[in-house]
């Protein structure tokens, strides 16, 4: 990933010279360029191609939007009903993630999304300690963390 | 039993960058904008601070091994002697000056020699903080 990046710079900074112009609007043409040239040639490199990487950061991104928006409208719901109908629960999240920056993202993201709170991750990092706000269904909580956020984070990191 | 410190130091490791970036913005920030030395300097004291609250005071030592006395001292200094340049030139004592000069890559820039004296006080800043809360820290 950091290897091809590098590359595409320096095709880009070639560009640059090649034209003789040390402006920004340069650099992106020859960033275009080099971008298509470490597609036409991924073969070579035994990592992925790195577009790739981005398109599942951007992914990721658009993710944690969209569950932001639709588990707030869910604490709305909750926090405007007339009787509080909720069972606070504490449950443990086996997780497969190792890298420190792919459980802490993790752990923002659940974090981030009301309902659900990391609250303690355990010494050999492989489990989370998460409050949850509607304990009815944990099962299918666990579930819905492992098919959204897990999945998309382990799809950057492979 | 110590918690598991996971998360705080691996949000630490990309945010005391930015605080780092932010404080060399304000720095020079300040001639023509709100910014200066003395909020530049508490800047980067805040990103070495949150290096001490999520790390401990050895690790921090360990990772810049300065002594905060010696950069208040070379702070100090750096404010000073700059000024004592003025005699040679019959003007009163810290008088400062301004030029523009033709830098290779930027260009047409103006280069003042109060910045000397900000970069002594940004300095001082770090030194003096960095030396209060260390003490502090360090006394059992």
């Amino acid at each position: 990933m950091s290897f091809q990046l590098l590359l595409n710079f320096l095709i880009a900074f070639t560009w640059m010279f090649l034209k003789n112009e040390w402006t920004g609007t340069s650099f992106l043409v020859g960033f275009f360029w080099g971008a298509l040239i470490l597609l036409a040639l991924r073969r070579f490199f035994p990592q992925r191609y790195y577009m790739e990487k981005v398109y599942a950061i951007v992914k990721l991104l658009f993710i944690f939007f969209r569950e932001l928006f639709k588990s707030n409208i869910a604490v709305i719901k909750d926090v405007l009903r007339p009787k509080l109908n909720i069972q606070p629960a504490i449950f443990a999240l086996p997780t497969h993630l190792e890298k420190d920056w792919e459980i802490t993202t993790l752990s923002l993201l659940i974090t981030l999304t009301p309902g659900t709170l990391v609250m303690d991750i355990s010494d050999d990092n492989s489990t989370l300690y998460i409050h949850a706000m509607n304990a009815g269904d944990i099962d299918e909580t666990i579930e819905d963390i492992r098919n959204t956020f897990e999945k998309a984070i382990m799809e950057v990191s492979r | 039993m110590k918690p598991n410190d996971l998360i705080l130091q691996t949000v630490t490791k990309v945010v005391a960058f930015i605080i780092a970036i932010f404080a060399v913005y304000l720095f020079f920030a300040g001639h023509y904008t709100p910014g200066g030395g003395f909020v530049g300097g508490l800047m980067a004291s805040a990103a070495l601070v949150l290096l001490l609250l999520s790390f401990d005071i050895k690790t921090v030592q360990e990772v810049i091994p300065v002594n905060f006395r010696t950069i208040i001292a070379i702070g100090l200094l750096i404010a000073v002697v700059p000024g004592l340049f003025s005699f040679f030139f019959g003007v009163p004592f810290l008088t400062h000056t301004f030029g523009y000069f033709n830098l290779p890559i930027i260009g047409k820039t103006a280069l003042a020699t109060v910045t000397l004296f900000e970069v002594g006080v940004f300095l001082v800043v770090v030194g003096f903080t960095m030396t209060v809360i260390q003490t502090i820290g360090e006394s059992e």
